[in-house]
Parts: structure tokens; sequence; C-alpha cells
């Protein structure tokens, strides 16, 4: 089996390998936290020793050396031989990055690219121990021995298993691994192994997946994965066997030399007793908490373009329901209102259901925070706790992926230019360490996502005056903002507080940029802080992007659509008495000024004859933008109404104030409005009104 | 009728007029003739989707001048270029023969108005020839090349660049 000759083995591996890699990353910082935690070395080391297993049962070899060596350097740390160090972590840290890019090379079908000479002498130098002798050598070379006994005979029996399933007649365009079933899997161990052997596996491997993300375990379920890979290196162990010397050391995948014996019996029956109870009572527990996903439950890979395909038909029915209702309202003759209802119903049901196939926890982007963490904090010299909340909040695919830049750039944020250094915050009489929250989670049709640190917070005065000086209002308009207002200045184009640039972040586009990102997935930033409290961000965007919840309006005969979560009242514009404030026409609504704007002036050039004179009951949406309310006058609301966001495709790509469009009930196209992005560029004089 | 199918009937109608003619030598393309202005111009079959009557074009506030606006095909959205303002000629109002072409390149599709539509044309690679004076006037930047079909000029125009984002076709021609 060469390198691409069985893509669907491949392809099961980069999923099954991905996720562990995933976990990995998490628990090797959390090693840093508990070096000592027993089961979380036994975690890793199965992790490298998984991804070892497969990536050898694919004849990738560049993998196969860089995890064989890692897993031996994790076998010394389990067993107590060696102790965690920094230096042992950043080895490791840099192992994931190796193996990151070489699955980064798996995916886009190129062969993997062999690790650095240097790193696998590291991971040499740390197995041979800096102060240890060379018995610990030569057991680390051990397992090795027992992989290159066991490996062809297992091969052969997967194959001649799989060749068996083919001849009863399964269909050959399933995944390969699919056609491994579970009995087979029993079979195959009983055989290797002897009955009963591997039986306190299932439960000890749902014991590490609960502490791990629960992995969406697909063809093949990671309990079966693990046996494999576990027994195609022949180790014996086993907690269901209490009395044998060999269970009593849970960790799989080791074939202890009987010299040995001693020396590692302390350590291993201490691993074995943590290990012991999730066999037994907290297994059986977490799984169904952890994981709801059974693994008798049955799930298949589906292509994500086959989800959009028919999240794209959902919104054409949703569309066509719409014309119905429009229909109906008109006809008033209520025959058919029955049918149209029960139309509605399923459809939004059908929605919902479709809209969950596609939803991802947020984990996906979290997960990758406490390395971002730890790099940064360790860069800085700054000492910073990461705390996450609400990680399975589940939101669309596509969110997720979006989230991840801006994120990413809010943490690091928040530990650049948030976190004090240790001295400065012990001066202050704050903990040593920092600490920054990140949480989710989910509200109406929104998420809610925040991201706070106890750091030094903002000095609004300082955002004042800095705002002058980098020319983005005047002096007038900054002693007229609020707090909170000030606070926002951090988002506008061209502000960063910090005055030397760093590397990290304070390239002074960065906040703009979120903003940016934010507002285009319809959402929206704010911000608060306190001086030597803290700064918090909240971010809201929508559960999805594909419906949108609108307000219709016309606009010089078109139809428009605006985000609801933008709006907070529409008000009547008529017989109101407009003051002309700084040269900006506003109203008072409730004895607050409020800015209006013609959105007529904005979007229409050319006016439709036919309608063009009908504005006479113009009505002002009250929109808020940032924390700033504003008035868009229309010509006519039509009422509310659920979208489906077309995009307008490459050649309308960034267009200013014009999100999409989508099509209304009666078939035509309305322009679907980026309200911030509407006042960005019409509305220049638009922040200072506020 | 399902684009694909259209297309299949085009290359259908085309084989058995083809038939008829003299049997051109070398390899040949197929092009669909239009004209604006006056002048017949031609794209690649292949990358022709439909043809429209007149619908209704949104326009798109913001959006660059040589883009119409938007219309709705079959709940999809496609961009329609004013061909006319791309290619640096007079505007001109819409009548009975005025067509959209729907284009498909690389996934996406562009509508670009035309006068008229004509024809499906067989052309012989060898009688494809370089632009005459390829001048640097606004239209002659999407032409691939030019076909003498008699007394007649027909300009076969290069598609990517024509429906090519501004920045990216000055950058290309």
């Amino acid at each position: 089996m060469g390198f691409d000759a069985d893509n669907e083995l491949l392809q099961d591996f980069l999923v099954e390998a991905g996720e562990l890699l995933e976990g990995l990353n998490q628990q090797l910082i959390d090693l840093e936290q508990s070096s000592d935690d027993p089961d979380l070395l036994n975690s890793v080391f199965r992790s490298f020793h998984t991804i070892k297993g497969g990536a050898g049962f694919l004849e990738l070899d560049p993998l196969v050396e860089v995890c064989h060596r890692a897993e031996d350097v994790f076998n010394l740390l389990r067993n107590g031989e060696r102790g965690m160090t920094t230096h042992l972590m950043d080895v490791m840290l840099e192992v994931l990055d190796v193996l990151n890019a070489q699955f980064a090379s798996l995916q886009a079908g190129e062969p993997p690219e062999a690790a650095p000479e240097s790193l696998l002498r590291a991971l040499e130098r740390l197995r041979d121990g800096e102060d240890e002798a060379g018995e610990t050598a030569g057991e680390a070379s051990a397992p090795e021995a027992a992989d290159e006994e066991n490996e062809p005979d297992l091969m052969a029996s997967i194959e001649a298993a799989r060749e068996r399933d083919q001849a009863a007649g399964e269909s050959g365009e399933q995944p390969a691994s699919d056609e491994i079933t579970d009995d087979e899997f029993e079979q195959l161990l009983d055989k290797l192994h002897g009955e009963g052997q591997h039986q306190g596996k299932p439960a000890e491997a749902a014991a590490e997946k609960s502490a791990r993300a629960p992995a969406d375990s697909d063809e093949i379920s990671e309990d079966e994965f693990e046996q494999l890979l576990d027994n195609l290196h022949g180790e014996g162990k086993g907690p269901g066997s209490p009395g044998d010397k060999a269970a009593a050391a849970p960790a799989p995948a080791r074939a202890e030399p009987p010299a040995r014996k001693p020396e590692s019996a302390p350590p291993g029956a201490e691993s074995a007793r943590a290990a012991a109870p999730p066999a037994k009572g907290d297994g059986a527990q977490s799984r169904p908490a952890k994981k709801p996903a059974q693994p008798k439950q049955e799930l298949i890979r589906v292509d994500t373009s086959r989800l959009d395909a028919i999240m794209n038909l959902v919104g054409e029915l949703v569309l066509v329901r719409n014309q119905l209702n429009t229909l109906q309202s008109r006809e008033e003759e209520g025959k058919i209102s029955k049918a149209i209802a029960n139309l509605d119903m399923v459809t939004s049901d059908l929605q919902a259901a479709v809209m969950k196939t596609r939803m991802q926890p947020i984990k996906k982007v979290f997960g990758r925070f406490p390395r971002v963490i730890r790099d940064l904090s360790r860069q800085l010299g700054k000492e910073v706790n990461l705390v996450m909340e609400g990680e399975d909040t589940d939101l669309d695919k596509n969110l997720v992926e979006a989230l991840a830049d801006p994120l990413i750039h809010l943490v690091r944020n928040a530990v650049d230019h948030g976190i004090e250094m240790p001295d400065e915050r012990e001066a202050k009489g704050k903990a040593r360490a920092g600490q920054v929250k990140l949480s989710a989670s989910q509200e109406g049709d929104h998420i809610l996502l925040s991201i706070s640190d106890d750091g030094k917070g903002m000095d609004p005065e300082k955002l004042r005056s800095k705002a002058v000086e980098k020319g983005l209002m005047d002096e007038q308009a900054a002693a007229r903002m609020t707090e909170q207002e000030c606070y926002e200045v951090i988002l506008m184009p061209g502000f960063s507080t910090k005055d030397e640039i760093s590397d990290i972040s304070g390239r002074g586009v960065g906040m703009d940029v979120v903003k940016t990102a934010i507002n285009k997935l319809s959402g929206t930033v704010d911000i608060d802080s306190e001086p030597n409290g803290g700064t918090m961000l909240r971010i809201k965007v929508p559960l999805t992007l594909a419906i949108l919840p609108t307000l219709m309006v016309v606009v010089g005969g078109r139809k428009f659509a605006m985000p609801l979560g933008n709006i907070s009242e529409i008000i009547d514009f008529e017989g109101r008495k407009i003051n002309v404030v700084d040269g900006q026409k506003s109203i008072n609504v409730r004895d607050r000024a409020v800015p209006i704007y013609h959105l007529g002036d904005w979007l229409v050039s050319d006016p439709l004859e036919s309608e063009a004179g009908e504005a006479d009951d113009p009505q002002a949406v009250l929109v808020q933008v940032g924390n700033q309310i504003a008035g868009l006058v229309v010509d006519r609301v039509l009422g509310q109404e659920e979208v489906v966001i077309k995009p307008l495709g490459e050649l309308l790509h960034g267009v200013p104030g014009v999100a999409g469009a989508t099509i209304t009930g009666e078939g035509h196209i309305a322009m679907i409005l980026d309200l911030s992005g509407l006042f960005r560029h019409y509305a220049r004089g638009g922040r200072r009104a506020a | 009728m399902d684009p694909r199918e259209a297309k299949q009937l085009e290359h259908a109608e085309y084989d058995t007029a083809g038939n008829d003619e003299d049997a051109p030598k070398g390899p040949t393309t197929q092009w669909v003739s239009f004209t604006i202005e006056g002048e017949t111009y031609a794209v690649d079959v292949l990358k022709v989707q439909e043809v429209l009557k007149q619908v209704d074009i949104a326009p798109v506030p913001g959006a660059p001048p040589y883009i119409l606006g938007i219309i709705n095909l079959r709940g999809n959205v496609v961009p329609v270029l004013d061909t006319r303002k791309r290619m640096g000629l007079p505007p001109q109002s819409y009548d009975e023969s005025t067509r959209i072409i729907i284009l498909d390149v690389d996934e996406d599709s562009v509508g670009i108005v035309v006068d008229s539509v004509a024809e499906v044309e067989e052309v012989s690679d060898d009688a494809i020839d370089t632009a005459p004076g390829a001048s640097n006037d606004e239209g002659s930047r999407f032409i691939q090349g030019v076909v003498s079909t008699g007394e007649n000029l027909l300009i076969l125009l290069d598609v990517e660049r024509l429906i090519a984002r501004e920045g990216a076709a000055k950058r290309s021609a």
C-alpha cells in the first residue's frame, strides 16, 4: 500500500488522526500545568501511538519517525522515569507543528516531508535522557521490536477480513474501513491475544475519550481503531485481569522487558488505580454525558458541499413558502390556507433540521487558544491562564471558520495589550498570572462570544486624546463621546494604542479588521472596560449565515432588506421636526438627537418612475450600528421577512453596504444591506453625530 | 430547460447544419455570435450557459459602473455586465432583440447584454487571426482574435477577460 494507493484509507486516517492531533494540542498544554497526571500522560502517549500505528499502516514513514520518538519519550514520562521540563514541552510542541505540517501536505495530496533531523535528534536525546542510563534506552527500543514482529501478521488479518466482507457482497463503494465490522475486530483481536484480554479497553478508551474532545467517530469507532492499533503492536494488557503483571500497567502498547518490572511496578500500579474507576463506573457515566454519539449510533461522513447544496434547496423552499404566503394574503380565499400553514411549519422544521447538520462546536476554534496563549505568554514573559466556557456551543460551520481569525486576533490582543507583566500585576495587588476568559453561549437565534481579561483595562480619557491625536475626529467630537464610545474608538481604522509596533499585535489595523470581519457575518462587537479591571469584548453573531431575519423596506420603488439585528425601532417620519445640527439633519427621539439619513440618497440613483411619487408615508427605521443610533428614512416599511442570502459573486465582491441579495416573495431581487458598511461608506460624519 | 440540455441541443443542431456545408479543415471550435453596435462578436459556445430575453435587472448600489445589476436566474443571483460600457461603446436602450447571454466561467455565471444573438458558427482554428492593429482602445483588450467571413469580420471575445474584475482584467491584458 503506497502513499496514495488507497485514498479512502488515507482519508479515514486523516480524519481520525487529525482529531487526535487536535486533542494533543490541548493535552500538551494541560500537561504543562499538571505534568504528573497519569491519565493525561497515558492519553498523550496513546494519541501518538495511534497516529504512529495508522501512519505505519499507510506507510507514511515521516510521520512514523516522529510519532515513534515522541511516543518513546512519553513512555518514559508516564512511567515516571523522567520528569516534564519546559524544554521537553517545547520539543513536543514542535513535534506537533511538524505533524500538522505533514497532515497539511497529506491533505493537499502531497507526500509529507520528513521531520527536521534536529528535531528527531532532540527527541532521541530526551528519550535517552541526559541524566539517565542506557538501561532506559534499551527498554525504549523494546516496543519497536514488538511492532516489527506483529505488524505483518495483523495487516494480513485485516486484509483477509476485508476480503471476506467484500465477498459477502458489501458495496465496494463504501469506504474500505467501513467494511471491518465490530465483530470482525473482536475475532481479530481474540485470535491474536486470546479471549477477554481487551475487555477492559473500550471502557478505558471511553474514559479517555470523554477527557478529550468528543470526536465524531465515523466509520471506524475510535475504540476499534485503538484496539486495532494497540494490537498491531502486540502489547498485552487490560485492566480486566488485575492479577496479571502486564495488566497492572493500564497503558497499552508496551512490551516490558522482565528486567524492568520491579522498578516500574509502583508507577504502573498507580496508573492502574487511576484508570480503574473509569473502567467501571465513571466510564459508563461520562460517556452518555460527554459524548451523546454512542458507539452503536450509525454515522456517515457527508461532504460539506452536499450539505451546502441541501441548505441551498431548503433556502429555495423557504422562498417558495414566502411566495405562497404572499399569494395567500392577496387571495384572502383561505381554502388553501391550511395547506400553506402546514407547508410553513414543515419548511421551518426542515430548515432547522438541515441547519443542525451544519453545526459544529465552537471548540474547533477554541481548541487552538491554549497553544496561542502559551506561546504568546512565553514570548512576552507574561503569565496567563486561559479559561474557556461553553466550548460545546454549536454554530454554523461557515461561521466557525470565519470566526477563527478574528478570535485569535482578539485573544492575542488580550494577552499583548491587556495582561500586565507579572511584576506589575503583583505591584497592583493582583495575582501574578493574568486570566483570559473565552466564553460562548447561545441566546435565541444568536451566539454570544466573549473574550475578557483581568488586565490593565482601557482608559477612556487616553483613548479620547489618542483619537484626536491620530486625526480620527476633532476635539469637540472626542469630548462629546461617552465612555462606551471611547472604547469603540479602538475599532476604528488606523487606531493602535501601543506606541511601538509589536510583532504580536498592534499594527493598527487589527481591531478594524476584526470589526469588519464580524460585521460581514452580520455580527456586532461591543466593548466594555474598566481601568485596572480588564477589558471585555462581546461578539454577537447569528446562528447561521444562510438565512437571515430582515425588515423589508421600499426605497425609490425598490426593495431592500435590513438585517433585523440592527434595528431598534420604526417611527413615523411624517410631521417630525428636523433640526440641523452641525450640518447634519437630526430628529428628536425621546429627548435624544438622532441623526437621520435618506436611504434613497445613498442607494437609488434612478428611482422607478411608477413609484417615485409614492413616498407619502415615509418612516424612519432606527438602527444601531456599533454604539450609535441613526435613523434611516425609507419610503415604506413592508414588514419582517426571513430571507435567504444569495452571495453577489466574485464580480460584485466588496460592494460597500450590500451584504448580498435575496429573492422576494414575488420573485424580484432585493438587496440585503450591510448597515455598518453602509455607514462607513456613505455617512462620513456619522460617527461624531451620535 | 436544463442548461446542459440546451447546450447539447445546440450542438446537435449544429452538427446537422455542419453536414450541409463543406467540412472545415483542421480542428474547429464553435462560437455563439451576436451583434453589438453593428459589429458581430462571438464567444466560445462551451462558455455559454443560456440566452435570456429581457429580464428585470436590479441595480446594485455602489457597484462598478460597468455592472448593470443582478438578475434572478432560477433562484440564483447572476450579475449582468453592461457590455457597451465595458467596451467603451455608446449606450443604447433595450428593444425587442436585446438579449442577455449567460456565460459560465469557472463555475460563476455572468450575464452580458447584447443587441441581438445571431447563430452558432463553426470556426476553423486556422482561420483565426490576431486582431488587426491591436489598438489600446477599450474594446480591443477583450478580443481574442478575428475571423473573416466573406466581407464581415467575426470578432472572437475572450470571455475571461471580459468578465474579469476591472483590476484583474488590466493585469492580464
